[in-house]
Parts: structure tokens; sequence; C-alpha cells
């Protein structure tokens, strides 16, 4: 028997129970961990999987959860002698049957990025051993995972590196969701995209628990369902678990309308819980759910589907952007993170994501910019570039269901992106342009956007999965341009049954009061069946058009979405009427931490005074003063850096001043910032770096878990000479000695006479003064403040 | 179940070193609503298994023989905010950094008063032992590495999402591991205070003049 003959012949397909109650009943001891008991008592482990064949197991999972590099440590086997020996023990159980032997793969105990830092690369690395180790398995069992990024990085090495089926389920939380914030239906979305053959649940809770879980995984996937529940909950003292077999296999059946095809056990359970589940099946007959949901994409957390205008926020792109271009160049993340925040605050839904700069390496970025932004948003990306490489590098990171900008109608587009799109399991945009360039008619258009979907479907791809984009063109330059556009995009929607989508800031170039003609042409393609605006929301009028029309269409129900919208703002406390009439001096302002008050007094002032006497003369005594009130403990933390913030924004204000009058500049001075490698716990570098900014240095921000060589790099290419390092550990100073070592030793970062050009600064928790010399450093700072100082003195 | 209601200000307060400083309305408002916003995102969860003493594996150096003698068993307890929190933390210090460190005081300060709450039920759970106070790997000589042993024994990453990293930081960071020692007659509590803290050489509290609290 083979997975697939199994699959399309039985109803349902048996799994087996839990191996741990069965190991931990029958008193055997091992050294640290079960998986050793393939090894040291293989007939025991085999006469376990022998007793769930008899009890009705159609698939068996082999002793293997743990059995990763990094959980076998110390235990004196490889992952392939344990996994070896795993997989022969379940053979030999299974011989003469017609039993399947499942390969059985858990976490890898350590926790991805960005909560902790073993990389998605790293997590990949140890799933392939494991995958390799387990050739010998009918199957790929993915397990008890709560990661989603985790268990990605195992299918795509289970995908790359076998060719079998693969089962993959989730642990979740009474709350619905995994520890890591994972819903049911991103799991579902994401794990069908990816080409498992199956999707489901295990542990955590009983099945009488799971109903929310799996109903909800059942309307976002049309493959067959995985249940693999606890006994209920264990009893601390006993750990008895409290649902027995009978009224297991009854919460069990409860769940097969929801397209549940994959039945077994995880903890506490036992043969006689399997033998009940099998008996309880006989004569039923396997119902598949229907989708409920239409086309969705998704973050880890968060599912959006397309049902209605959604808002695409265009914004994270370089492109006529000159502080975007001058970000990407000096790898300021944060700045990109603030333009994601920022449009989600506003409205967006799905961000688009687009890095391209000629100097930079696009493919790094991608992949930086998109580990970065999805650690801290939950809306779903769509990763933009006009290179396969580059989209590739940002499918492969990406946690969840994301869009790719784009294909279009040119074979080499064609041949290139979509199987991108199908191995990584996105949707797509399909631009109706081609070698040819953009039909004038309508026509021209619905034609291509008929050729990318017919290759879509070539390559399983569902048409749904496909967002067409009918091009916006220019209407000053050519007038019938819009109703062209319009038209094509009605053709695509009603007769291909695609999902639409436009860029549509395009169509008001050369005009004045573009916001009208954009707003006005976003509403007459919402009308047409426009899907997804490709707009920019922090512009009122657009983000408005959309939210209004979600309400006339009837859509938005009972306005729920536009009057929590637009409530909240109406009811916002309007700017305060008592600041504006006392108009704090600059001074004031800093030192209270007052941030727009602040800003127009510098405005106020730049009228009749020399920008250099203001900075000279108020900001800097200011903050002195701040700092000097901060060392005496008269003001703490939180209000040192508002008033550090309200510099800043004098700062911006004194800067934006002298560009245009053509004034020089005002940074003091550039300085790298990081967090060590091997330590992630970043507050206080970050602390230190705004302050920095804030007093007009430039800080060029490495980040945490920092490569000593990024930081060497970096230091040589942009001619840096000093560098701030942090660590909060005593596990992790020795990685502070060893980049300090390797700043030391770079002959690019030497004088004529081999003494060091760079100054470093340390700081975090447990580093003394000494210990700072000691390693190598030349200031050691205490607090932010200090660091400031240091600063100072340096630069002068 | 632990569920936190309301968080210590004042300790927050003084995570921040703002110990003497009183807040002015705006920094009141800051922290009653940061105060709000870790509530929120707190999703408390805590684990305990109560161990025979001695116990080699997880006795390493000599603080930790001297803290637990004479006690017959010992409480190994682990708990965690979960992983919202941080997450909750890195947002903020994307658009406020000011905001940012006062969630991660009240954010440190909640962990505090999850373990607490775990003292009480262990306490009411055992009434007939004493309880030496938490000691955590990482303390004294008590070694940083022991935090892998401390999650696995308590199955803390499959059962509240509790993992650590290489260098042995719990994961989510607003968490903590420790161990108290449990005897049936009454245990010295003298080994709290700077006096016996390796950080005392360095410590931004004892610099300011204040106390950890420990």
């Amino acid at each position: 028997m083979d997975f697939k003959t199994l699959f399309e012949t039985k109803e349902f397909i048996i799994l087996d129970g839990a191996m741990g109650t069965l190991i931990q009943k029958s008193g055997a001891s091992y050294s640290h961990s079960p998986e050793t008991l393939n090894i040291t008592a293989p007939e025991l482990i085999t006469s376990f999987h022998r007793e769930y064949i008899a009890a009705g197991s159609d698939i068996v999972y082999t002793n293997t959860f743990g059995a990763n590099s990094y959980k076998l440590e110390g235990s004196g086997y490889t992952v392939g002698e344990i996994i070896g020996a795993g997989v022969r023990n379940a053979r030999a159980a299974a011989e003469g049957t017609d039993a399947l032997v499942a390969l059985d793969i858990g976490p890898i105990g350590m926790l991805l990025e960005p909560a902790g830092s073993l990389s998605f690369e790293q997590a990949y690395g140890y799933f392939k051993e494991q995958i390799e180790a387990g050739s010998q398995a009918d199957v790929i069992v993915l397990e008890t995972m709560t990661d989603l990024y985790e268990l990605k990085a195992a299918v795509l090495a289970a995908k790359e590196n076998s060719d079998k089926p693969i089962l993959a389920t989730m642990t979740f939380e009474r709350s619905g969701r995994t520890f890591t914030g994972v819903s049911p239906a991103a799991a579902a979305l994401t794990l069908t995209g990816l080409g498992v053959s199956a999707l489901g649940v295990n542990c955590s809770l009983g099945p009488d628990e799971l109903e929310p879980v799996v109903s909800e995984m059942s309307q976002y996937t049309g493959l067959p369902l995985i249940v693999k529940a606890n006994a209920g909950l264990p009893d601390p003292n006993s750990n008895e678990y409290d649902i027995l077999p009978d009224r297991f296999a009854e919460c069990v059946l409860g769940l097969l309308k929801y397209g549940v095809k994959f039945v077994g056990g995880c903890c506490g359970t036992t043969p006689e819980y399997i033998g009940e589940i099998k008996a309880s099946l006989g004569g039923r007959s396997f119902t598949p759910a229907e989708i409920k949901r239409g086309t969705s994409v998704c973050s880890a957390s968060t599912a959006v589907e397309i049902s209605g205008p959604r808002i695409i926020g265009e914004r994270i792109n370089p492109t006529g952007k000159k502080l975007f271009r001058q970000a990407l160049v000096n790898n300021d993340i944060d700045y990109i993170l603030s333009q994601a925040l920022s449009q989600i605050n506003a409205g967006a839904q799905i961000l688009d994501v687009n890095v391209g700069h000629p100097e930079i390496d696009e493919k790094a970025m991608m992949t930086r910019v998109i580990k970065a932004i999805q650690a801290v948003c939950d809306a779903p990306l769509q990763i933009d570039s006009t290179k396969p490489d580059v989209l590739e590098a940002g499918l492969r990171c990406y946690n969840g269901k994301p869009i790719v900008n784009s294909v279009n109608g040119e074979e080499k587009s064609l041949a290139s992106v979509l199987p991108l799109v199908k191995k990584y399991g996105a949707s797509v945009i399909g631009l109706t342009l081609d070698e040819n360039g953009i039909p004038k008619t309508a026509e021209g258009r619905f034609e291509i956007a008929k050729r990318i979907v017919s290759r879509a479907e070539q390559l399983g791809i569902d048409r749904k999965d496909v967002y067409i984009d009918c091009l916006t063109l220019t209407v000053s330059a050519e007038q019938d341009a819009c109703a062209q556009t319009l038209k094509a995009l009605h053709r695509v929607k009603t007769e291909l049954g695609c999902k639409t989508c436009l860029g549509v800031s395009n169509i008001s170039f050369g005009l004045p009061n573009r916001e009208l003609v954009n707003s006005t042409f976003l509403t007459m393609a919402l009308e047409e069946g426009l899907d997804l605006p490709i707009i920019n929301p922090n512009a009122e009028a657009m983000t408005g058009a959309v939210r209004a029309y979600r309400v006339l269409a009837g859509i938005d129900k009972n306005s729920a979405e536009f009057i929590s919208c637009y409530n909240e703002a109406s009811t916002a406390p309007a700017p305060s009427r008592s600041a504006e009439s006392s108009e704090p001096d600059i001074f004031s302002a800093v030192y209270s931490g007052l941030k727009n008050e602040g800003a127009s007094a510098t405005e106020r002032l730049l009228q009749s005074t020399d920008p250099m006497k203001i900075v000279n003369e108020m900001l800097i005594p200011a903050l002195d003063r701040v700092g000097e009130d901060f060392e005496k403990n008269k003001i703490f933390l939180p209000q040192l850096i508002q008033s550090a913030n309200t510099a800043q924004a004098c700062f911006d204000v004194i800067k934006a001043h002298l560009g245009k009058t053509g004034g020089g500049s005002v940074s003091k001075g550039k300085i790298i910032m990081a967090t060590v490698k091997g330590d992630i716990h970043d507050i206080g570098k970050n602390i230190v770096k705004t302050l920095l900014d804030n007093y007009g240095y430039t800080v060029v921000d490495l980040g945490k878990d920092v490569d000593p060589q990024l930081i060497v790099d970096t230091a040589v290419e942009q001619n840096i000479t000093m560098v701030g390092l942090s660590a909060l550990m005593t596990t992790t100073l020795k990685s502070m000695e060893e980049t300090i070592r390797l700043i030391r030793a770079s002959k690019e970062l030497q004088n004529p006479d081999g003494s060091s050009k760079v100054t470093v600064f340390v700081g975090g928790a447990v580093l003394t003064k000494d210990y700072a010399m000691k390693i190598g450093a030349d200031y050691y700072c205490r607090d932010a403040k200090e660091s400031v100082d240091t600063a100072k003195l340096v630069f002068g | 179940m632990i569920a936190l209601t309301s968080l210590n200000r004042n300790e927050a307060k003084r995570y921040l070193g703002g110990s003497g400083i009183e807040l002015d309305e705006k920094m009141l408002t800051l922290f009653e609503s940061c105060e709000k916003e870790v509530l929120a995102a707190a999703k408390p969860r805590y684990l305990y298994k109560i161990i025979d003493l001695p116990n080699d594996e997880l006795t390493a150096g000599e603080d930790i023989k001297n803290h637990l003698s004479g006690c017959a068993k010992a409480a190994l307890i682990c708990a965690t905010l979960g992983a919202d929190v941080d997450r909750m933390i890195r947002v903020s210090q994307i658009s406020d950094m000011s905001r940012a460190v006062v969630l991660d005081s009240f954010a440190s300060v909640a962990i505090e008063q999850v373990c607490r709450e775990a003292d009480r039920i262990l306490a009411k759970k055992y009434p007939e032992y004493y309880f030496t106070f938490r000691y955590s790997p990482g303390y004294g000589d008590y070694p940083i590495e022991l935090q892998k042993t401390f999650l696995s024994v308590l199955d803390a990453p499959r059962k509240i999402g509790l993992g650590a990293n290489e260098n042995y930081m719990l994961i989510p960071t607003k968490s903590v591991t420790a161990i108290a020692g449990m005897s049936k007659t009454p245990v010295e509590r003298k080994k709290r205070g700077c006096a016996v803290c390796d950080m005392s050489d360095r410590c931004k509290y004892r610099m300011n003049g204040e106390h950890c609290g420990f």
C-alpha cells in the first residue's frame, strides 16, 4: 500500500495515538530523551507500533518527535542513528500489514526570529537533516507546531529534499490561537498554498474543545483535515487524562462534518482510543467541507479575505521618494517600518513592499525588510519586484500567504514568475501587458488577462488567486484611456471571474488637483468591480472613498467599520488651544517634552533668527539642562526621551529650513549601533539610538544579534569611526569582545601607525567599566545619557 | 490561571529609575495607558513541578546548595506573559520610545506579580511547607546554562510556549524560571539583598541610592 492508494480507497485514515503515554506507562527508563529508546529498546517501541496497528491505525508515527540535532545534543547519538532506528522499528511493526510509516517531526525546541534568534534558514537546516535521515518512511508528519514560520521552514525542507506526502498539524490554545499568535485561518491558507497533503490540529486540547479551530480551518481550505487531539486535560497529580475512549470517539465524530479525514490521538490516548475510533467510524463516509471563504491572503496572525475592496498601501517603494531611497542606502530599516505602521494606521489592509534601487543588493534587502515588517505588522504583504530572484527571496522568508507583484503576459515573465507563485502558494498580480507593450484597447488587455489566467491554471494555480491589473494610463495624455481601463476591468471581473487591482494615482499625472481626479477615478473603478486599489492610504480622500464605497455597496454591514473609523477621529481631542495661546518657547517645549509645540516654536523663530543661533543658544542649552536634571534624578528616562524627541522635531524643522535656503548639514557625526551576536534584547540599544538621533548624530542601526563582520564591513564601507555595542547577558559579553577584537584587527580601520581609527563605546546591564576596558572598549557608558556625552567628547 | 487586574505603578517607576520623582500630568497619562496596554496584552501562564532533593541535575555551584540547604523538596517554577507583550514593546519602539520604556517596565512589573501569585498558589497548596525565595539560573554562581534543564523538566515550550535561545535568554523575554526550596521547618530568608548579589558593584538602582526590590 502506498499513501496515494490509501488516500483514495479509504473513507477515513486512522492515525495512531500517543507514543509518550505508552512509554510512560511501560515504566521504561531512558537517559536524555525518549527517542533514545529506538536504539536501547527497539522491541519495546516496535511493540507499541504493533498495538496501534492492531487497534486499527493506518499510519503509525515513528518515535522521532524530538530527534533533531539541537535536542539530541549530549544524547550520544546522531540524528541519523535515532531516526534510522525509529523508522526501522515502525517498519518492523508494519511488516505484513497495510499500515504506513510516517516520519514524525516536532518543533526544533528553539524559537525562531523575530522572537527568538534561530533564523529561518537555520531552522530549514535542522529539518533537512531529519528529512534526509528518514528517507525510508512513507509519509512526513510535521506536528505540534506553534510557529507557522517554523512549520513553513519544515514544509519547504520536506518538499525540497523528498517527494513524500506531508501531513502538517499545529497546536492551538483555548484562545483559538497558537502560542505565537497564529490563527487557524492563516495556518490553513499558508499550508494549503505550500502544497501539503492534509493539515489540521494536534495536542493541547481535547476533541471537545477543538470545534472552533477545525471549523475555521475548513472555511479556508479544500484539503482534508487532520484531528489528533489530547484525551482532554491531564490531572496535575495523577497525570491521568479526563476524556475516556468512548467519549473521545464521540467528540471526534462531531468534527467529521468539517472535512476531517485523518483521525488519531495525541497525549493521553492509547490503542484503546484508536480501537474506539475505528469502531465508531465504521460505515460512515468522508464528506469534504465546502470552502466558504473567497480568495484570501494572510500574515501568520491575520487573514484578509478579498471580499469587496481592500486597500493595498503603496508607500514602501523608493520610486520618486528621496528619503526612502536614502533609508535604503543607509540600511535604515526603522524608517521603512515607520512607513509600514503609518499606512496601517491610515487604513491599509495589505502592504506592497518594493525595495528596488540600483545602489543596493535588492535581494538581501527584500529578505531583511520582509522579516522586519512581519515582526511588527499583522497586515499581509505584497512582494513587489521586477526580478524573479528577488521575488523568490521574499516569498521564501515570508510568514503567511503573500501576493506577488507581478507577472505579465510576456513569455519570459510567465515562465519565471508563475512557478514561484505555485511553489510558495501565493496569490499573484497579473499585469495586462506583454512584449508588445500595453494594448490600447480593453479587448487587447482582456486577451492578455485570459492568457495569464490560463497559464496559471496549467500550473495548478487557482484563478481566484490571480488578481488582474488592467493598468491605469494618464488621462491628460490620452483621454479615452480611462474608459478602456474600466471596460477591461469590468470584463475581467465578470467574464474571467478574477479579482482585480489597479494602481490608481497614475491617472492624474500632469493635471492640477490630482487628488480629486484620483478619488473620482477610484470611485468609478470600484463601481466597475475593482477589488484591490493600490493607493497611498495616508491620502484621506482615497481611503475615505474606499470606506464610503463599502458602505454604499452594502459590504460594510450596518456601516460598522465606517462609523468606527470616523467616530473615533471626530472624538479625538482637538489640538490643545491653551498650548497655542501660551506659545511655549523652545527651551520650555524641549524641557517638558512637547514635540508639536517645540516644532512650531522653531518655525516661528526661524522667520527672525539665524538657525545656528537657535541650535546653539536654545536647543543645546535645553538639552544640557535636561541631561543635568536626569543625572540629578529630577527627571527620569521617559522624560529624557520625550525631551530628546522634541529637540529632534526642532532639529528637523531647522534641517528642512536649511535645505530650502541651501545651508549646510547639521549632522554632527556618524555612529554605528548594534546589539552583539547572540543577544536579542535590544531595547537598551534602541534607547541610546533614539537619544543620539535626537542630539543630531546620524546613527546607522544594524539591529540585534549582529554578526561582528557586518559591523566591520559597515564601518569600512561608510567610513564610520565610532561604534556603540550593547550586550545584556554575561553569555553574550564574549561576542562583544570578539566584535571589538575584529574591529581592532581590521587593517582598513587602522591608522598608518597601526592604531585603531575606531572609537568603541559599550553598555549593557551586566557590563562594568573594568570589564569594558579589559575587552578593549574605549568608553563604558552606563546609560543613554552617558552615550551622548561620549559622542560629544569624540566628535567635539 | 493567573489573571492580573492592576500593576504596581511605583514599581514600574522604580524600574525606570524614577522612584523619587512625582509624575506630572503628562507622565501620569502615559503610565495609565501603558498599564492598561500591558494588562490587555499579557497572557500570564505558569507551570510548576515539585521535585525531591537532592537533585543532581539541578544542582551546580555553591550558592544553590546553600540556598536549598535543609530543604527536602523544591518547587521548579516558570512563568511568562506570552509573545504578545514582546511584540507590543517591539512595535512601540518604532513609533514612540518613551512609551516603549514605560511599557517595558510595566511588563517587568507584571511578570514579577505573576510569580508572586504563583508563590501564593504554591503556599496554599502545600501549607505544611515553608518556602525559600525563588532562585533563578544566572543568580550568583548558579549556571545560566541550567535554563535549558528547567525548561525541559517543566515541558515549558510545549505547555506554555516558553523557550530559550542558544545564549539561554528566555523567550518570550518577559518570563521567569526559578527554584524555591521547600522545608517543613522554617527556612531563613537571609540571603536576599545587595550583600549577596553579584551585580552589586554595577547595579543601576544602587547607583541611584535605590534597591531593585529583590
